[in-house]
C-alpha cells in the first residue's frame, strides 16, 4: 500500500485477490453455457424441462465453488472472510433486480392488455429486445463489477453489449449468443486460473513453520 | 480537540507504524483473514509479519485463533473491540491534526 487509499478501495482490492483465481469466472460461464444449451434444446426438442438445469445449477454450483476454493485458492493466497457489510451490498443489488425484473414484467403485462402509449411501449421493446437486453446484462454486469471491484466484469458487460447489438441486426437463435459469452467467459476463467496457479505456488516448510510460531 | 500540535502525542504510536497500519487497515476491512492471506496481501515475509502480529496481540488489538478447516491446522487473525476502536480513533485523530495543521 504505498498509494493514498481508502478503506472502499482496500476493501475492493481485497475482493479482487479473493477472486482472481477465475474460479468465479469458470462457474458464471457455465452458468450461462447452461442457459444458451437451454434455450437451443428447446427450440430443437421442445424439451422445456431442460430449463431445471440452470435454474437449480446456483444450488448445485455454491457447495461445489465453496470446495475447489478450498482445495485451490485458500492453500495458495490464505483464506479471508468478508464482513456482512458486503454481502449486505450484494444482497441489496440482487434484491433490486429481482424487484426491477417484477416491474418490468408488470408494466410488460399492463401494456398486453392497453392501448395507446402501453402497447406502442410493450411493441418497442418486443421489437428491440436484443439491445435491450443486452443494455440491461452490461447494466448488471458493471453495477456488480463497481461493488465488487473486478473490472473484468465491466469486459464481460461490454462483450454482452455488443454481442446482443450485433444480434438485433443477425438473425441467429438467441442461444447461440448465450453459448458465445459463456464460453468466452469460462475459457477466460481458466487462463485466470493457470495464471493464478503458477504465480501462487504452494507455500513451503518455512513459512507453514513462522504461522505455526504465532 | 483544540488546534493544538501537541495533539499529535495522541496519535497511537502502536498503530502509526507504516506496517503496523497496513495490517490494522487490512483487517479492519475484512471480518478476518488468515496468516497467508495477509502475507500474500501486504507483501511482507513471515517473519516480519509475525514480530508486528505478535506486538498487536500484546496490545489486545488483535485476536489469533487457531481452528481447523478440512483438517488442516489454520491460524485466523482478527481485530478484536478494542483495535476497531483503536484503529478509528487513529483515524480521527489523524484528521483533526492535519485538519489544524492546515489552518
Amino acid at each position: 500500500m504505498n498509494k493514498r487509499m481508502s478503506l472502499k478501495e482496500v476493501e475492493k482490492r481485497t475482493y479482487m485477490s479473493y477472486h482472481q483465481d477465475g474460479l468465479l469466472d469458470i462457474f458464471v460461464g457455465v452458468y450461462v453455457l447452461l442457459f444458451g444449451l437451454g434455450i437451443l434444446l428447446m427450440t430443437v426438442t421442445d424439451f422445456s424441462t431442460w430449463f431445471v438445469i440452470p435454474a437449480i445449477f446456483p444450488a448445485v454450483m455454491v457447495p461445489i465453488w465453496v470446495s475447489v476454493k478450498k482445495r485451490i485458492t485458500m492453500p495458495r493466497i490464505g483464506y479471508v472472510k468478508f464482513g456482512s457489510r458486503g454481502a449486505n451490498k450484494l444482497m441489496a443489488i440482487f434484491i433490486g433486480l429481482m424487484v426491477a425484473g417484477l416491474g418490468v414484467f408488470m408494466v410488460f403485462t399492463f401494456a398486453s392488455r392497453s392501448q395507446g402509449w402501453a402497447l406502442t411501449l410493450r411493441n418497442l421493446i418486443i421489437s428491440n429486445g436484443m439491445i435491450i437486453i443486452g443494455i440491461g446484462a452490461a447494466a448488471i454486469s458493471s453495477l456488480f463489477a463497481y461493488t465488487m471491484g473486478l473490472n473484468r466484469l465491466y469486459v464481460y458487460g461490454l462483450l454482452t453489449l455488443a454481442l446482443f447489438f450485433a444480434g438485433h441486426f443477425i438473425t441467429i437463435p438467441f442461444g447461440y449468443f448465450l453459448l458465445t459469452i459463456g464460453l468466452v467467459i469460462i475459457i477466460n476463467g481458466f487462463v485466470l486460473l493457470m495464471q493464478f496457479i503458477r504465480k501462487y505456488p504452494l507455500p513451503q516448510g518455512d513459512e507453514a513453520n513462522v504461522e505455526k510460531s504465532l | 480537540m483544540s488546534k493544538n500540535p501537541s495533539n499529535l502525542k495522541n496519535i497511537d504510536r502502536l498503530i502509526h507504524e507504516p506496517t503496523r497500519l497496513m495490517i490494522m487497515t487490512q483487517l479492519y476491512v475484512v471480518e478476518s483473514a488468515d496468516f497467508l492471506f495477509l502475507q500474500h496481501q501486504l507483501k511482507m515475509t513471515p517473519g516480519n509479519l509475525s514480530s508486528h502480529l505478535s506486538k498487536l496481540e500484546e496490545a489486545g488489538y488483535v485476536e489469533i485463533v487457531k481452528e481447523f478447516i478440512e483438517r488442516k491446522p489454520h491460524t485466523a487473525l482478527e481485530l478484536t473491540k478494542k483495535g476497531r476502536k483503536a484503529f478509528r480513533e487513529y483515524q480521527q485523530n489523524l484528521k483533526q491534526v492535519f485538519g489544524d495543521l492546515q489552518k
